[in-house]
């Protein structure tokens, strides 16, 4: 006889009652606040901590308790402890950013709004807080709008645009390598302004695309796409995918040999994926935001001394990123003497970093009218090891963002501040 | 024009090929135990994390025998105490705690390996191409052709001429007169679970040397595997074969005309089979009642 339909003990009736139970905590949740501190200063941090880009939101966290530490070893803001509440915006769900950046606003009664690193769901929270006069801070998504066509006077943004990115890294692709280029683009606002970004810097120098292709988000095989890029015969095929994206197609490539007959590059590249890649994968052209090893430049030995007794591991550009934003918090309130947003994001325009937030050899500030932080770039080479296991990045040059950035105007950002 | 078309249509069938491995482990346990298994893309990760923390110590081809092992035998286990109880009942059920199992697979091997993706290292000489003009013909792409080829070969070989095979394959038709006919259903039912895990197990490993290692990798590969048993029919195994290699040159093909689309693709081949042919190609009629 087959299985009869029993379970000891727990009927139909009681599994649907506990399920709706749960359903109900589910929803009920965002008015179940637990106790704090009454006069704490509270930041939210609305970051993917599921799903494909996990490993970014971590270290950007890594980052913010970091910097949390610190300002509450030295007082806190404005003489109150400071406290992170952590939420899980998911790496896509830009109904769930969206639900979380309320939650964090109207029930936690954050001071400041913190996400996203995907940059459309970046621009979905930028409406929440911007309507709800929140200060916010972007750590990690690049998308243009955020500080161009979609500016708002509370939103700041700490990692580069794409038109930077492309900017940095077009000068030494023509010069080493040819006119000839391929894209390999993936297919959210994040890739087309990264392409287009590329596209006009390449072009500005006498470059071409030759073709391109973009791939659908989450792609887990790019050998049509290189099959493809192969055929077309360019000097260059410039990856603009990103996580585990750029991760399969570097792998892919690599594994068909194709670096030996044509130089593999690409806009942005990040520790996370070349970590995750076999030692002899780990090779082209590319920008980074931040890196690690950075000889001779103060404060820097420090902070990554201090990251890995607290993480075991270097840090990234996203645990820069995510130092910086909490350190931004901190001052935007220092300097307004308030906590009140239109006076923080005034205090914040044109606001350069102190040097052992800076991390960099230039100058570090927010370009006023534009909320934008002009940082840095690193154009170089990925390597299997350098000086240490994880030195996976050889820089060749860095570019100042005052120079990677182009004017003002042509960002394309219209500030306007509430009355 | 020509050439990219037939690197793609070849690139594609083995593509399809990895899928139909997922496909096939899938659809045994649906064809037997009724049970629609939407935690395999998590045993598959766990296949691929556990080949992974076992390389140092056994090599890669000491992995690639035990990590599908370790995953089956978690797999048996999971299968006594929470799947079991779910048998001869609605379908929904199963399909519900497995879809549970998955996020819960997916944040364990999150919180064991870390969010990262991994570098899984590969023996050097699988790595390169074999050829300069075939040059997407890597070594370790024709070594994925040849263990899919061993393990469907093995797997309808032992349906075909072992003692449990025939059972396995009589349990399918009938169960309820495979069990008076004296057979231990509960164990039959197991070992049929504990194969399919295994051959997901081995997806898994041989998705590693092909893919990043992450904690979503089980996510991204699963709707394949289901839209292959669509496709190639409910209730046949060798239509699920058929329906992975499919969907893995139309992925290919699409690829070369409308990049936008590879995705898409499989689902539209999906749509258009259960618009005119609801049991897929090779399937029987009414396999969930």
């Amino acid at each position: 006889m087959t299985e009869a339909n029993s379970r000891a003990g727990m009927d139909r009736r009681s599994i649907i009652t506990s399920g709706l139970v749960l359903a109900a905590a589910q929803i009920a949740s965002p008015f179940v606040i637990r106790a704090r501190a009454a006069d704490a200063v509270r930041i939210g941090l609305d970051n993917p901590l599921t799903g494909t880009y996990a490993a970014n939101g971590k270290h950007e966290l890594d980052g913010c308790q970091m910097a949390l530490a610190e300002i509450n070893a030295k007082g806190g803001i404005l003489g109150r402890p400071a406290e992170l509440v952590v939420e899980d915006s998911t790496s896509g769900d830009a109904g769930v950013a969206v639900q979380k950046a309320r939650k964090l606003i109207d029930g936690d009664k954050v001071d400041f709004l913190l996400g996203n690193v995907n940059s459309a769901l970046s621009l979905a929270m930028a409406q929440v807080s911007n309507e709800k006069g929140v200060l916010h801070i972007v750590p990690g998504g690049h998308t243009d709008a955020i500080t161009g066509s979609s500016c708002h006077w509370n939103v700041f943004r700490v990692c580069n645009t794409t038109q930077m990115e492309a900017n940095a890294v077009a000068g030494a692709l023509v010069k080493e390598y040819g006119k000839k280029f391929y894209y390999i683009t993936p297919d959210y606002a994040f890739g087309h302004t990264l392409e287009a970004g590329m596209i006009k810097a390449i072009a500005a120098l006498g470059g071409e695309r030759v073709g391109g292709d973009l791939t659908p988000l989450g792609s887990v095989d790019f050998s049509s796409y290189l099959i493809k890029a192969q055929a077309a015969n360019p000097d260059v095929i410039v990856f603009l995918v990103q996580g585990d994206d750029m991760l399969n197609a570097l792998k892919q490539a690599v594994q068909f040999g194709l670096q030996s007959k044509v130089h593999l590059a690409g806009a942005q590249q990040e520790m996370e994926p070349l970590e995750g890649l076999p030692p002899e994968a780990r090779i082209g052209t590319w920008v980074m935001e931040w890196y690690w090893n950075q000889p001779g430049v103060p404060h820097v030995a420090e902070f990554v001394e201090a990251i890995k007794k607290r993480t075991g591991r270097v840090p990234t550009a996203r645990t820069w990123f995510g130092y910086v934003s909490i350190w931004t918090c901190a001052h935007a309130a220092e300097s307004a003497k308030s906590l009140k947003a239109v006076d923080m994001a005034k205090a914040l325009q044109d606001f350069h970093l102190p040097s052992e937030i800076a991390l960099g050899p230039n100058p570090v500030f927010y370009r006023a009218g534009q909320n934008q932080l002009i940082a840095s770039l690193f154009v170089g080479d990925a390597q299997a090891s350098g000086s240490a296991p994880d030195d996976l990045f050889k820089v060749a040059k860095v570019v100042s963002g005052a120079d990677a950035a182009g004017p003002l105007e042509e960002s394309g950002c219209k500030m306007t501040w509430p009355t | 024009m020509t050439q990219v078309v037939l690197f793609n249509v070849f690139n594609g069938l083995i593509v399809g090929a990895f899928y139909a491995l997922m496909a096939l482990g899938l659809s045994l346990i649906l064809n037997l135990s009724g049970v629609i298994n939407f935690a395999h893309g998590g045993f598959l990760a766990l296949g691929a994390y556990l080949a992974y923390t076992l390389i140092p110590y056994v090599g890669f081809w000491g992995a690639l025998i035990a990590a599908p092992l370790l995953t089956a035998a978690l797999g048996l286990v999971i299968e006594r105490v929470l799947i079991r109880p779910l048998y001869g009942g609605d379908p929904l059920y199963g399909l519900l705690l497995t879809f549970g199992l998955a996020y819960i697979f997916e944040d364990v091997t999150r919180f064991i390996w870390g969010a990262q993706s991994l570098p899984f290292q590969l023996p050097a000489w699988l790595t390169t191409s074999l050829s300069s003009q075939f040059f997407f013909v890597t070594g370790y792409r024709v070594f994925m052709i040849v263990v899919v080829v061993a393990a469907v070969g093995a797997l309808f070989a032992a349906l075909n001429y072992t003692r449990l095979g025939m059972r396995i394959r009589a349990g399918t038709r009938d169960l309820d007169t495979v069990s008076t006919l004296g057979v231990n259903v509960r164990v039959l039912r197991s070992l049929n679970f504990g194969i399919g895990i295994y051959m997901a197990g081995l997806a898994g490993v041989l998705a590693a040397g092909l893919l990043g290692l992450s904690p979503t990798i089980g996510a991204n590969l699963i709707m394949p595997s289901f839209v292959a048993i669509i496709v190639g029919g409910l209730g046949s195994l060798l239509g699920t074969l058929i329906g992975g290699l499919m969907i893995g040159v139309a992925s290919g093909l699409a690829a070369v005309y409308f990049p936008s689309a590879t995705e898409a693709v499989i689902y539209v081949m999906m749509g258009l089979v259960l618009l005119f042919r609801p049991r897929g190609l090779l399937g029987e009629e009414g396999r969930l009642h």
